[in-house]
């Protein structure tokens, strides 16, 4: 299969999500509401927190709302990583498509990346509802920031978290439902990870943790880019370690997941709900 | 009709047994010991018409699944063309269109020619020839002028034909089915028994394989029988032969005697 053909079909996929989609407009004007009740919490929560103290943890040029804001939209870039490929293979099983997909000419590799596409820019389309409301009405201000390098890292996090990701539809696809290693690994990275706050305030062992999974570097990265506007100097070891994760984990999921497939269809299970 | 199209050698599967509760964990990795097929072999030629028939559990659909690249066989070997099912699976899916009778899997709310564009483009047609394509399998269907609806506003029926028309789309050479018309009224059931023997495989030479209960649809459908029983071939001949060599009335009583199924003796006596 040449490239050509593999990026009409993914093409297909974000058509497909982009039509169904169509039938719950509904859904996007509460999503967008909703985004905005989120925003200002965390503006209201910060007015409360902010003291000297914490500023001074905090990266420098920014206050809490902004690093709350953005450990907030950008944490969901792993929740979207690691649960869009499970996710697209559970809506094949819900509907009962997986069959149809799976006797077609499209191998399953291109089946879960052209069902992530769509919900990976809905995400970047929700990142900007909550960036823009928090500029809009709260004072959010990241007339500093460092775009291509925000976009570098983002690019380097979801070639990271799509390692995660691809191990989590390998479980999914093996077990059919559940997958705890999903939720430990979200639960430790919304504790250790500095959505809400800098990992400086852990104790000494959790920063070591901190330190070993993903959602560090590309936390620390985006705020250094977008509130700080650090240059690539500052930048580059947190895209390296990004790339450096995805190195290890992409070939290691692909891999696995390989294994899996090839495991249901010997016992006979890859199309049970 | 000499030219093998499918072909099934010793083919065995054995599935690993059911485990419920936490056992159900270890299932991926349970040790097969539940026999689906014993060691089948036959052979479909271009352009034949072949019926798998045979009682619930007899190995027709994992026949079917295995050469539809769904499930992989324990030992044995199965070809479509030139194409090894477990080593060459690209391949082989390229040449076949594969349709169950239970088969809704659609998007609901995408019309049924959003939905036919969407598999046409997962089989590499696009464009034009989409189009083109769409119409005449949906024309044979006779749901060209429901196209335009969202699935879920279709019948059982309806989305069976669609499901029928999905697997035709790409005009595959050989045509695997798993009770065809099992969702279908009897006039549709006819309409579409004379389109797979009339149009696909006398006017196009598609092979048909095809598993079925329906015993008047495999003697109007089928050039061959191929009789299955707890995984085991009992009988490959056409209809009449395997009346002849039973010495049955019918097709029905020419089962039943090769099957020897103990339900069946019951109803005989």
């Amino acid at each position: 299969m040449n490239r050509a053909s593999t990026l009409r079909k993914i093409g297909a996929f974000f058509w497909r999500d982009l039509a169904i989609a169509r039938g719950y407009r509904g859904a996007l004007v509460l999503e967008t509401l909703e985004a905005l009740f989120g925003v200002a919490t965390y503006y209201y929560l910060s007015r409360f927190v902010q003291t000297p103290e914490l500023s001074r943890e905090l990266p420098a040029g920014s206050n809490y709302f902004a690093f709350a804001l953005v450990g907030f939209a950008f944490f969901d870039y792993l929740s979207v990583s690691i649960g869009a490929f499970d996710a697209s293979l559970e809506e094949a099983h819900r509907n009962r498509t997986l069959e149809a997909l799976l006797v077609t000419q499209t191998p399953l590799p291109v089946i879960l990346a052209g069902s992530a596409l769509y919900p990976f820019a809905a995400l970047a389309l929700r990142t900007c509802v909550y960036l823009g409301w928090g500029a809009l009405l709260f004072g959010f201000a990241p007339q500093s920031a460092n775009w291509p390098a925000a976009i570098a890292i983002l690019l380097a996090s979801i070639l990271a978290f799509a390692g995660l990701g691809i191990l989590s539809a390998g479980y999914q696809i093996l077990f059919k439902r559940g997958n705890p290693a999903k939720w430990i690994v979200l639960g430790v990275s919304a504790l250790v990870g500095g959505m809400m706050y800098p990992i400086t305030v852990l104790p000494r062992p959790l920063q070591l943790l901190a330190r070993m999974i993903p959602v560090t570097y590309s936390l620390e990265g985006m705020r250094a880019a977008l509130l700080s506007g650090s240059g690539w100097a500052t930048i580059w070891p947190s895209i390296a370690a990004l790339l450096i994760f995805a190195a290890v984990l992409l070939p290691l999921s692909f891999a696995l997941f390989g294994w899996a497939l090839r495991r249901t269809k010997i016992t006979g299970t890859l199309t049970h709900v | 009709m000499s030219e093998r199209s499918i072909s099934v050698e010793n083919l065995e599967k054995y599935f690993p047994p059911a485990l419920a509760g936490w056992r159900a964990l270890l299932q991926p990795l349970a040790r097969p010991t539940e026999c689906a097929l014993a060691g089948v072999s036959f052979t479909v030629s271009a352009g034949e018409a072949v019926a798998l028939v045979g009682p619930n559990g007899a190995g027709k659909s994992t026949l079917l699944r295995i050469l539809a690249t769904l499930i992989i066989p324990t030992r044995g070997r199965a070809t479509l063309g030139a194409a090894n099912v477990e080593y060459d699976p690209a391949l082989a899916r390229r040449q076949f269109g594969y349709h169950t009778g239970g088969d809704e899997g659609f998007y609901g709310r995408l019309s049924g020619r959003e939905n036919l564009a969407f598999f046409a483009a997962m089989n590499n047609i696009t464009g034009n020839d989409a189009r083109v394509r769409i119409d005449r399998v949906a024309g044979w269907m006779g749901i060209a002028e429901d196209l335009h609806r969202q699935v879920r506003t279709y019948s059982t029926g309806m989305t069976h034909r669609l499901g029928l028309a999905r697997a035709l789309l790409h005009g595959p050479g050989i045509l695997l089915l798993d009770e065809p018309t099992r969702s279908l009224d009897p006039l549709a059931a006819a309409d579409f028994r004379r389109l797979l023997k009339e149009e696909l495989v006398r006017r196009h030479g598609t092979t048909l394989l095809f598993a079925s209960h329906t015993l008047n649809e495999v003697e109007e459908i089928a050039d061959r029988v191929v009789l299955l029983d707890g995984g085991k071939l009992l009988a490959d001949d056409s209809p009449r032969g395997l009346r002849a060599s039973t010495g049955a009335a019918s097709l029905e009583g020419a089962i039943v005697r090769l099957a020897r199924h103990p339900l069946h003796e019951e109803t005989l006596q």
